[in-house]
């Protein structure tokens, strides 16, 4: 959390989470263009800048395919959720990668002629009426287009200017960022009719995993959730939301209501409160956080709000809506109706 | 409704610390994942397919040819015999990078010129990409008659294959074919440089040969959609020295 905007506030994990990238990176480049020349029977005639340039390139797709195997795989096993900490800085570096794709391949295959690159690279490949030789550039430039734009609003200014929704819904085309780099590839890399089967693998295995995963995340999600349907409402629009043994300390239980917006009760010292489930950084699942320090805490960034206003602790600014509870013997009730951020609701004692 | 269960760790990064069933799962994530990019790293550049021999004959330095200049369908220069090619050689002529000679040939068709340059090798191709504008030899008498080898026509022929830029394909940039190389291709054929006919099966032991439209003369842009793509064509083959220019017909023309 932060109060005011620097550039970014390091602490010790994204400093672990980038050097560890980093060299990933780092191993990915040396593997291809210095290792793999180095093992016996290698005997490769590839030009050392194609070599650079498919180097950078599918690295900054297996880069992609990882960062997009994160959230699901978060979901599935809490254990991934430090990845998810500083995923904005994979994303940043998988557009200095991809960029340095890009600049390798007009200072390349653009390059030498009359033309200058960025005009050539536009013009060289006009074949757009036809799928074999179909200008496959061109979903590369849309690819890395989008990833830019993500890379310089991942700050939390631009979070805040554009408000957590919007910069939500922004960063999602990170998905059709993918799919254009999936194309891209699929026009081009894939279409060298000398392609190995083991080479293939490495272009389709990696979007198979991201969809896989994105659909048993998905599966693993709605089991466990439970709609509660106007149906159910009682007097007094007060929703049943179960017993009061079913919250353990410090955890959250998340009701999801007819309109599908989530509400996350917690408890926490014996007593309950109801707030959105939507943190108000980048929408982060709150119901899936805990209690730290008497706040409920967010398990992507560890934003923090007091569980009886949904104000986020002096000197941070954030807030989000509270809901009103109520316990019938060992029953507890939710009025779904969400109080405006900020609004403090006497919590329900045990 | 869903519980959150406690079954596992919860993790908030300016705390600086890993929960306790995070805290050999993470590291053993950092290990296995930089292992892993340098595995898929060396894997992803050992299954890169063999782009073939051509390549640039730097070792030869910068050598000089003299031979009678063609212009049409595409700057050539049938090199007479000497120490590098004693039974004479045609070569393809490029200018530096993506371009073409066309315009310093231009005046010369036809007459006896020295040149000079670097050569690039592949099977029974040869360019030379030109250094310096070709010059009249002049050590041809004036009464002496200097002729091109008279072309030989060796029939129609359908052929399959690819289309490329002469010089990548030629060694200038391995590999210069396949679909990732078409923009590059074109942009040399927009340039100026010799286009080649890669055929799936060799004619007459030439598996590359130079080619023109059916008239001839340099392809027309139109031609450019069909680079680096399979297909099948029709046309007139004919032997010019050693080279073989194809005279494709488009009317013939099927992708594949």
């Amino acid at each position: 959390m932060s109060a005011r905007y620097k550039s970014i506030s390091w602490n010790r994990s994204k400093v672990v989470y980038d050097t560890v990238l980093a060299f990933a990176i780092l191993a990915f480049i040396l593997g291809y263009l210095k290792l793999a020349p180095s093992l016996p029977g290698f005997a490769s005639a590839v030009e050392l800048p194609i070599q650079r340039i498919r180097a950078f390139g599918s690295c900054a797709f297996l880069m992609l395919s990882v960062l997009l195997c994160i959230g699901p795989a978060a979901r599935l096993d809490r254990r991934f959720l430090p990845l998810l900490y500083n995923r904005r800085h994979f994303g940043v570096m998988t557009c200095v990668v991809a960029a340095a794709h890009a600049s390798f391949v007009l200072d390349w295959y653009f390059a030498f002629s009359r033309l200058d690159p960025y005009v050539g690279l536009l013009v060289a490949n006009t074949s757009y009426s036809q799928w074999l030789g179909f200008p496959f550039e061109i979903f590369g430039i849309a690819a890395f287009a989008i990833l830019l734009v993500l890379a310089v609003t991942s700050h939390d200014f631009w979070l805040k200017f554009f408000t957590p929704p919007v910069w939500k819904a922004l960063h999602m085309s990170v998905y059709a960022a993918y799919a254009l780099v999936v194309v891209h590839v699929a026009f081009g890399a894939l279409q060298d009719p000398k392609m190995s089967v083991l080479a293939m693998s490495f272009f389709l295995v990696p979007p198979a995993i991201v969809v896989v995963l994105h659909i048993v995340a998905a599966s693993h999600h709605s089991p466990s959730s439970e709609t509660v349907k106007a149906s159910a409402v009682t007097s007094e629009s007060w929703l049943p939301v179960g017993s009061v043994h079913d919250i353990r300390d410090g955890r959250a239980k998340v009701v999801v209501l007819d309109d599908d917006s989530e509400v996350a009760i917690f408890r926490h010292s014996g007593k309950f409160s109801a707030v959105t489930n939507a943190c108000a950084h980048q929408n982060g699942p709150l119901g899936e956080g805990r209690i730290v320090d008497g706040c409920v805490t967010c398990p992507w960034h560890g934003f923090q709000y007091r569980p009886d206003d949904g104000c986020a602790p002096p000197p941070f600014t954030e807030k989000i809506a509270t809901y009103r509870l109520k316990r019938e013997g060992e029953l507890l009730f939710l009025d779904p109706r969400a109080n405006p951020p900020g609004t403090y609701v006497k919590p329900v004692e045990l | 409704m869903r519980n959150s269960d406690d079954n596992d760790g919860f993790f908030v990064g300016y705390i600086n610390s890993l929960p306790g069933s995070a805290q050999w799962f993470v590291p053993l994530t950092a290990v296995l994942m930089v292992l892993g990019f340098a595995s898929f790293g060396i894997l992803a550049a050992v299954v890169q397919s063999d782009p073939g021999s051509g390549q640039f004959l730097w070792d030869a330095g910068e050598v000089n040819v003299s031979g009678v200049l063609e212009e049409h369908p595409y700057p050539l220069i049938h090199a007479e015999p000497s120490a590098r090619f004693p039974q004479g050689r045609t070569l393809m002529l490029s200018g530096d990078g993506k371009r073409g000679v066309q315009k310093r040939v231009a005046s010369l068709s036809g007459q006896r010129v020295d040149v000079s340059g670097f050569l690039l090798k592949r099977g029974t191709i040869d360019m030379l990409q030109v250094t310096a504008t070709p010059k009249p030899n002049s050590t041809v008498m004036p009464q002496q008659t200097v002729n091109a080898p008279l072309p030989r026509s060796l029939g129609r022929w359908r052929l399959t294959g690819e289309l490329c830029d002469g010089k990548c394909y030629a060694g200038a940039m391995r590999p210069g074919q396949g679909l990732a190389h078409k923009a590059c291709a074109n942009l040399c054929l927009i340039g100026g440089v010799p286009p080649v006919f890669v055929s799936t099966a060799p004619v007459e032991g030439h598996q590359f040969m130079m080619v023109a439209d059916q008239n001839g003369m340099a392809l027309s842009a139109e031609w450019l959609h069909r680079v680096a793509v399979l297909i099948e064509v029709e046309g007139a083959i004919e032997e010019r020295g050693d080279l073989l220019i194809f005279k494709m017909d488009a009317a013939s023309l099927k992708d594949l």
